[in-house]
């Protein structure tokens, strides 16, 4: 909504329009170059674990069918656990995102954003070119952004070529806010030395696994 | 143009620079180190792409962009709208302080985390704030070391790259009580426990905006930290401060200008973070601010658009590539400039922003390498430009002494056959070195350096005897 209740951002605005106008009247408008095209990988989810490693981000393949010794089927989420396990996390407890589904939920013991050691979520997709994971916010941010070490689980064929093709399809149904995350969180601006987990997650952990879905 | 930090201080862009260069050596060397280095990643990151196609893409989006700017701003501002975000807008830098302080005010806000912003810093958004009694924290780990010593930005990307580790060691050691000799690891912790607390009790995010999506409304923001993603999420309300120029039609659009900037910015394929932000949460599950604003702010670029030429400079996506190129800058870094925009961009930004008289001598400090344009990934002309402001300088008796009085000269003697011949055959007998030490422009650059020896004959002798 505009802001309704000032009376100089309405003139403001008039003022800034018109302005624009007066100043474009001398031009003529070049026509929009269409969409910028570059290649596309031939696979997808390839390139984007190693585009993805590349800027600290890890890449994990959980196989889809696993059993214990016993023949009984586990869950993805029973198998998440047991990585999550192997962390060695700095504290305990697993924050769970709000779209993750039952079965990709690592066994407990569970905790608040502000105090868990992993946050575990469920990206929309990733994108090869970049090699970024895309996280809808209503997966919940805090989960996404406060742990240190966060895990997005990313469905296989949810791993798009090209950023444009990922937004393309995210764009008729964009939740309030969308987060690219590329790697950990990092910094060089003191001495430009890179360190990592500055204010985000220091790592950064992309599961790809055969049958997770929605 | 309102009050605000643009420029403040251009004119004393010589005394300054004497003053880094002969009393803090350490900058020149930080500066020069640190842009030397992004320089290196952007020049990888460029071939790894056809960056050449990708520059003519982007600057001829943003040509068009340009000239139809009220259409994709009321674009914008009515997709904003739809998605539940508040759209202000502020002619300038008075209005966008009042707006962002009624805003504070009005939530009885106590305290307000920010996001790295040129912007907020170009209207002086800080003082505003604390003025109106709000504890303002900056986020960025640069930034919050700025703000601890109580110094401005000095580069677009890297605003701490002045300081060396031993600095900021004393720094944090007095303020944050780390150990004299902690590691850039153990401050950067130091630094994330108490912007922790700040974004953990912070009831406004306040950033800038590096595209606004005209399509979708979308607010787009690059970052590498993750305090951006913070900023946008944690606190009941964000404020996003956006140029009039920061927009694109489409999604489409976006998904280059993000791989664009990253590049031209710090060599990777894209920040570690990038936050799309459409509007307030609104679905079960989204934990994000409850009112976001939109503040679109001209402040003197309707002029720059209005300018025949410097029009070109509003494609500039504050990549930061131009001032790592810039031989000039690396000796100072950017609080030479007196300028929000150092560098070269701030040399051809700033006469149309504030008027040549406030921005002289800006455009003249450059050596015209070149290195500016090549790296810019909008294709700016930036040399053009500045030797259009140097044109406009020298006609309206703005443009230093020593080159007035050499132009003068030039041209008195150019227009006169007699003395041109005589002035040829003159510079043929006294030696080049010699020259240039007796000049006031190339004096201290040739006390150590020597030139070719001229040709004993002048042009003149030479093409009557017939050259091959």
């Amino acid at each position: 909504m505009r802001d309704g209740g000032s009376d100089s951002t309405a003139t403001d605005r008039a003022r800034i329009l018109a302005r624009i106008v007066q100043a474009n009247a001398r031009r003529d408008a070049p026509p929009h170059p269409g969409r910028l095209e570059t290649p596309t990988p031939s696979d997808a989810a390839e390139v984007f674990a190693a585009r993805f490693a590349a800027s600290g981000g890890e890449v994990v393949v959980l196989d889809a069918g696993t059993r214990d010794s016993a023949g009984v089927a586990r869950s993805p989420g029973e198998r998440l656990g047991e990585f999550v396990a192997g962390l060695g996390l700095e504290r305990p407890g697993v924050a769970i995102g709000a779209c993750v589904p039952e079965e990709l939920r690592p066994p407990g013991p569970y905790a608040p954003p502000e105090t868990a050691g992993v946050g575990v979520c469920l990206a929309w997709a990733a994108v090869a070119e970049t090699g970024s994971l895309l996280l809808e916010s209503t997966g919940g941010r805090a989960t996404q952004l406060l742990p240190p070490v966060l895990v997005a689980w990313v469905p296989r064929g949810r791993v798009f070529g090209r950023l444009g093709d990922a937004l393309g399809e995210l764009a008729p149904r964009l939740p309030a806010a969308v987060g690219l995350h590329s790697g950990p969180s990092k910094s060089a601006d003191i001495g430009g030395t890179v360190v990592v987990g500055v204010h985000g997650p220091g790592r950064c952990i992309a599961v790809l696994e055969e049958t997770a879905s929605r | 143009m309102g009050s605000g930090k643009t420029g403040e201080g251009a004119s004393q862009y010589r005394a300054r620079s004497r003053r880094i260069i002969g009393g803090a050596p350490e900058v020149r060397e930080a500066v020069t180190d640190a842009t030397l280095s992004f320089e290196r990643k952007r020049k990888r990151a460029y071939a790894e792409v056809d960056f050449d196609a990708w520059s003519d893409w982007a600057r001829d989006v943003k040509n068009h962009v340009l000239a139809r700017l009220d259409h994709y701003l009321t674009e914008a501002e009515s997709r904003l709208a739809e998605n539940g975000a508040h759209v202000h807008w502020a002619a300038d830098a008075r209005e966008a302080q009042r707006i962002v302080t009624r805003l504070a005010e009005k939530a009885s806000a106590k305290t307000v985390v920010k996001g790295k912003s040129m912007l907020s810093e170009e209207i002086g958004l800080n003082d505003a704030l604390e003025r109106a009694g709000i504890a303002v924290f900056e986020t960025d780990l640069g930034e919050y070391v700025l703000q601890l010593l109580g110094e401005s930005p000095s580069h677009i990307v890297g605003p701490a790259i002045h300081k060396n580790l031993e600095q900021v060691q004393r720094l944090f050691a007095e303020r944050l009580g780390t150990s004299l000799s902690g590691q850039p690891d153990d401050l950067a912790r130091a630094a994330r426990q108490t912007l922790r607390d700040a974004f953990a009790g912070a009831d406004i995010g306040i950033t800038g905006a590096n595209f606004v999506v005209a399509e979708t409304g979308t607010v787009a923001l690059i970052e590498n930290e993750g305090n951006i993603r913070l900023a946008t999420s944690l606190p009941k309300i964000h404020v996003a401060l956006a140029g009039v120029e920061k927009l694109l039609p489409r999604m489409s659009d976006l998904a280059g200008f993000l791989q664009l900037t990253a590049r031209a910015a710090t060599g990777q394929p894209l920040g570690s973070f990038v936050t799309l932000v459409q509007g307030p949460a609104a679905h079960p599950g989204d934990d994000g601010p409850e009112e976001v604003h939109v503040v679109f702010l001209d402040n003197g670029r309707t002029s720059v658009l209005e300018h025949e030429h410097a029009w070109e400079a509003l494609r500039c996506v504050r990549c930061g590539a131009c001032l790592n190129a810039c031989p000039v800058y690396r000796q100072t870094g950017g609080h030479a400039y007196g300028s929000v925009y150092s560098g070269p961009v701030g040399a051809v930004l700033n006469p149309a922003l504030l008027g040549l008289r406030q921005a002289m001598p800006l455009p003249f400090a450059s050596s015209l390498c070149g290195a500016c344009g090549d790296a810019c990934p909008v294709r700016i002309p930036i040399p053009d430009l500045l030797v259009r402001w140097r044109e406009e300088a020298q006609a309206a008796g703005l443009a230093p002494k020593t080159e007035q009085a050499a132009l003068s000269a030039f041209a008195g003697a150019a227009a006169r056959p007699a003395v041109f011949r005589l002035a040829g055959k003159a510079g043929t007998r006294l030696g080049a070195t010699q020259a240039a030490r007796a000049l006031p422009m190339t004096g201290a650059w040739s006390r150590e350096r020597a030139l070719p020896r001229p040709s004993g004959r002048t042009f003149r002798e030479l093409w009557r005897e017939g050259i091959e």
